[in-house]
């Protein structure tokens, strides 16, 4: 088991990216990640370098393609082949999805609440939603700074209301990377948990996303787990009904990409979020190591959990990372 | 030449896919093609913020819609945009999906436009779609030309 750095989104000349696969491939490995998802728009001839940039830049980069329609940009991740992305209307979105799923594929909501047309036709989703559960992720984090952004705001309520209606849907990040300027901007980082790392890791990384196996953050890595008596539970899992307490282990792990981030104030809060609303926040500081804060957790009425870290980020108090939900049945 | 019309779009025509199949009686090297549309922008300003400011009714929450309108120059200019894909006899052979608003592509056994794919250029019927993404101006103009060629005649428009 092993936690990834991925970034899933992101576009090179193949499409109306300003880079080649082997400069996405080298930028991404130089900020710390150990892998990148080509979701160039409508294609997926930039593939055919696939081996050739894993090589040389020493990262692995995953096949995608963002569905670039007329009614909302939907990331789809780990497919073997292309899927028709011309015959989407904004009743069949289900049927697009299915075929995705059937080429081993995930599916996403790329940045649902980017402005639409004329600035930028099907940007904003506008598909009609008949089963949730249908889509695998949605990308709550769009852009560099995503935190702070409000389109973003929007779109990580979006997945909460979905946890609250019992949904059981991943939120990940994604850059939307077409240009290979440095930012200054703090990047944000989609951690993947892969099982077992003997699979292909495309293979290994849509299940992760299949499963809620993510966790998000533009700084340290936040995890967590239940443990009962009898079973520990991970993000993604299921903890089954009966289960009246569980202790909630949520770690920090401030040693990830060193170097590559900052957190100029020390002082973090760390908070243990549900349907149920916040059931713990305690405060933490950030050092060079792990830290773990343990939970006990009454389980009546709990649908889901997720652990969020909350700091001051360039002078503006925002969330820093969140995990995917462990959900109770 | 297999392809060579020239026709408009006009706002009505945004977020529609206009197809245009043509037939490869014999396989061939390679196939060229030439996509250009004018106008890229929309030049009158305050019909640009007129569409801007309907669209953010529909994007904008309520309480964000003065921010919005606050920052509504960094999505200006408005602009048009039609990108092409291209289906051979046996199925999808890419997309060209950029803000280019000339295009000249090529595809062939050995190396294709950056979006397209090489591979055989086999006979049969094959398909150029544009997909109309925004007409923004009252219309929009744009050629279409798609030829079989030989490998040496590489980049040169007819
Ligand atoms: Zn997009
Ligand atoms: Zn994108």
């Amino acid at each position: 088991m092993r936690w990834t750095a991925c970034e899933l989104h992101a576009h090179t000349l193949h499409s109306d990216g300003k880079m080649t696969l082997l400069e996405l491939a080298s930028a991404a490995a130089k900020l710390g990640f150990e892998c990148v998802a080509l979701t160039d728009h409508n294609t997926m001839s930039g593939l055919a370098d696939k081996e050739a940039a894993e090589r040389q830049a020493g990262i692995a980069i995953l096949p995608g393609m963002e569905w670039t329609t007329f009614h909302g940009h939907m990331v789809t991740v780990g497919l073997a082949e292309y899927v028709d992305w011309r015959e989407a209307n904004t009743g069949n979105i289900h049927d697009g999805v299915s075929a995705v799923h059937a080429r081993g594929g995930v599916a996403g909501l790329a940045h649902p609440f980017r402005i639409g047309s004329p600035a930028c036709t099907g940007c904003y989703w506008e598909y009609e939603m008949e089963d949730w559960n249908d889509f695998d992720y949605i990308e709550a984090w769009s852009g560099t700074f995503a935190p702070i952004k409000t389109d973003n705001a929007r779109a990580f309520s979006l997945w909460t209301d979905k946890l609250n209606e019992g949904y059981r849907l991943a939120a990940t990040s994604g850059r939307d990377w077409h240009d290979a300027a440095e930012t200054e901007e703090p990047i944000s980082v989609t951690y993947l948990r892969l099982e077992d790392e003997s699979r292909p890791i495309g293979e290994e990384a849509a299940e992760a996303l299949r499963r809620g196996r993510v966790s998000v953050t533009i700084g340290p890595l936040v995890t967590l787990e239940a443990q009962t008596p009898a079973a520990s539970y991970r993000i993604g899992d299921v903890i089954p009904v009966g289960e009246r307490t569980v202790t909630a282990r949520i770690g920090i792990d401030f040693s990830v990409r060193q170097g590559l981030w900052t957190l100029a104030d020390p002082a973090c809060r760390i908070r243990l979020s549900s349907n149920k609303g916040v059931l713990e926040e305690s405060a933490v500081q950030a050092t060079e190591g792990t830290q773990e804060a343990r939970i006990t957790v009454q389980t009546e009425g709990l649908s889901w959990m997720r652990a969020e870290l909350w700091g001051i980020v360039r002078g503006v108090t925002t969330m820093i990372a969140f995990t995917n939900a462990i959900y109770f049945d | 030449m297999l392809i060579d019309i020239r026709a408009n779009a006009t706002p009505e025509d945004s977020r529609t896919h206009v197809r245009f199949p043509f037939k490869l009686d014999e396989p061939a090297c390679a196939v060229g093609i030439h996509f250009e549309y004018s106008p890229k922008c929309l030049d009158d300003d305050s019909r640009a913020r007129e569409l801007l400011e309907q669209s953010f009714e529909k994007y904008v929450l309520p309480e964000q819609l003065a921010l919005a309108k606050e920052r509504l120059d960094r999505h200006l200019p408005l602009k048009n945009l039609i990108t092409l894909s291209v289906d051979d006899p046996a199925g999808y052979r890419g997309a060209c999906h950029r803000h280019d608003p000339v295009q000249s592509l090529w595809i062939s056994e050995h190396d294709a436009s950056p979006g397209l794919m090489k591979g055989k250029i086999a006979a049969g019927e094959w398909t150029i779609t544009l997909s109309v993404h925004a007409v923004v101006t009252e219309r929009c103009a744009y050629r279409l030309q798609v030829w079989a060629a030989d490998e040496v005649e590489k980049g040169e428009q007819p």
